[in-house]
């Protein structure tokens, strides 16, 4: 039989190496060791990418890859899930994330979720062409800690700023923070509109994130 | 009076001719030319103009007229080819562009589910009859036709990270598909060019270094994009690259184009040094354009002139709550030393 490091480096590196379709049954294996689930995600999948990240960082890896590495996350993570212990699974703050309304571009956000999910926040996916009513309600109905709003469109920035009139006028602004990203958005245009916070790339808005929950580390951990 | 019309500047730049002042272009396509203020002044508006070509080429015109661009470019969109191979497309409105909403293939595989592009109908052939209108007023303005990308029509026909990750994966399978556009931009280039187009401009949004890494940028952007530049038989031939390029600079120089424009986060001086037979156009920051003050955008005209931009252009075409006289201060500031009224 392997030993729990064993399993772990194996989960880490099917994460890294992109083997989305192997992941399962080395998951599976893990948890048939008796080894414990929580452990499997935080040391194995999620140190998968948080490897898989450093690479992107120095443009080893570019976007298919972090793609495939996160397909091999998520597939590994659908197998040790339904044993996390109840207790494991601690309060986490809650993101609402979303492409702004007129826009469909949606790779950056998925990356950013992707990372934020690895980072251990909850994470609630509008998906893209969202309506900009919608950011505010699901905020609302699960008492967001975090909305997460992009655009790769010039065009439909101003939507950004709509969101945040929303939110001030329900009296809902000092309880969610704001982030904005995408290729046309600056801090400075971040910091014009009111929002908390602007990331560049989907690695920083972890760091991002952290800082404006007070969560210490910037280490990945779920 | 001025010895060039701005059709022979812009000719004459592309063949590396002295000027009396840099060309103060904006292409058109992804690259917008168009915005509120001109719509409204014109009474040209979107999106109604996406769809009749007397109003696209209108508009195109009127801003022109403003004194706006040192140019004519048609569509203000990117969504034309995609739609008419069976992409569903949201034309948006007064404010909002076109944009796609739904992807018509699952798999880069299924290449027969699509339809050819048809030059004869839809909005294709609303932009080939702007083009025609705008070649039958004979003003000495270019125009310049729109190609949007091969890469980014694709990873609209199918979800782009679907698509990014065949292209990793299924590397063959997906060049099916790239053949299929592009053989389709071809015929559509080829129209343009008929209807009157004096230059080309294909942008690849999606299809950038950053997003794809170099050696995928190499096989999928540089080639393709190559493929459709080619077959084309027009005098000047433009290709725009989104976002850094850092990672690309030495691969560049690949492109069959006369003129390289590129995003406000590149220096200028720097793209410079990677391509040395390439005119340079650019890069005004599109945000600058839309917020800032006149002052501000003459200094930035200035600063890329200066740099050694040959063509002043947008870096990432317009937003459209530009103020007109953004625009008309930045073709301004790149007439050196005449008083400007």
């Amino acid at each position: 039989m392997k030993s729990k490091e064993e399993l772990l480096k194996e989960l880490s590196d099917c994460v890294v190496e992109m083997k989305d379709n192997l992941v399962g049954g080395v998951a599976k294996e893990y948890i048939e060791a008796g080894y414990p689930a929580l452990d499997g995600i935080t040391e194995g999948l999620v140190d998968g990418m948080q490897r898989t990240a450093d690479l992107y960082e120095q443009e080893e890896y570019f976007i298919p890859e972090l793609l495939i590495c996160s397909d091999a996350m998520y597939n590994g993570l659908d197998v040790l899930r339904p044993h996390l212990e109840k207790t494991e699974s601690r309060e986490k703050h809650k993101v609402v994330i979303g492409v702004v309304e007129g826009d469909t571009h949606d790779i950056g956000k998925n990356l950013v979720r992707i990372m934020l999910e690895a980072a251990g926040y909850e994470m609630h996916d509008l998906g893209r062409d969202v309506a900009l009513r919608s950011f505010v309600d699901k905020a609302k109905e699960i008492k967001a800690d975090v909305i997460a709003m992009s655009t790769l469109m010039s065009t439909t920035m101003p939507g950004m700023s709509q969101v945040i009139e929303m939110l001030i006028a329900e009296g809902l602004r000092d309880k969610v923070k704001v982030i904005v990203g995408g290729a046309p958005i600056s801090p400075t245009f971040a910091q014009k509109i009111g929002a908390d916070g602007y990331s560049a790339t989907a690695v920083e808005a972890v760091k991002l994130v952290n800082r404006l929950m007070g969560v210490e580390s910037e280490k990945i951990g779920a | 009076m001025s010895a060039y019309t701005p059709k022979e500047r812009l000719l004459a730049v592309v063949h590396k001719q002295p000027v009396d002042k840099p060309p103060c272009i904006c292409p058109g396509g992804m690259m917008n030319m168009v915005f509120q203020e001109i719509m409204e002044k014109s009474n040209y508006l979107w999106p109604e103009a996406h769809v009749d070509p007397e109003k696209m080429a209108g508009l195109a015109y009127a801003l022109n007229e403003a004194g706006g661009f040192e140019n004519y470019g048609v569509p203000f969109c990117m969504t034309v080819e995609a739609e008419a191979m069976g992409a569903k497309v949201n034309m948006g409105n007064l404010l909002s562009e076109p944009h796609v909403v739904e992807s018509p293939l699952a798999s880069s595989t299924r290449v027969d589910l699509l339809q050819p592009l048809d030059i004869n109908s839809g909005r294709v052939k609303v932009v080939i009859e702007a083009i025609k209108l705008l070649k039958a007023k004979n003003t000495g303005v270019p125009i310049i036709g729109n190609l949007t990308g091969p890469v980014s029509i694709a990873g609209t026909l199918v979800d782009m990270s679907v698509l990014l990750k065949e292209y990793l994966k299924s590397p063959a399978q997906a060049e099916k598909l790239m053949e299929f556009i592009v053989a389709n931009l071809i015929a559509f280039g080829q129209a343009q060019i008929e209807a009157g187009a004096d230059a080309i401009c294909i942008s690849e949004p999606s299809g950038t270094g950053e997003i794809l890494g170099p050696q995928r940028f190499r096989a999928f952007s540089v080639r393709y994009v190559n493929n459709v530049l080619d077959a084309l038989e027009v005098p000047v031939k433009i290709v725009h690259i989104c976002g850094a390029l850092k990672s690309v600079y030495e691969i560049i120089q690949e492109f069959h184009c006369d003129v390289f424009s590129f995003d406000s986060i590149v220096p200028v001086q720097v793209i410079k040094q990677y391509i040395p037979d390439i005119i340079v156009m650019g890069n005004i920051s599109t945000h600058a354009l839309g917020t800032m003050s006149p002052d501000k955008v003459t200094s930035l005209v200035k600063s890329a002139m200066s740099k050694g931009a040959d063509i002043i252009a947008p870096a990432c075409g317009l937003s459209t709550t530009t103020p007109l006289i953004n625009v008309q201060t930045m073709v301004a500031a790149t007439k050196e030393k005449t008083t400007v009224n």
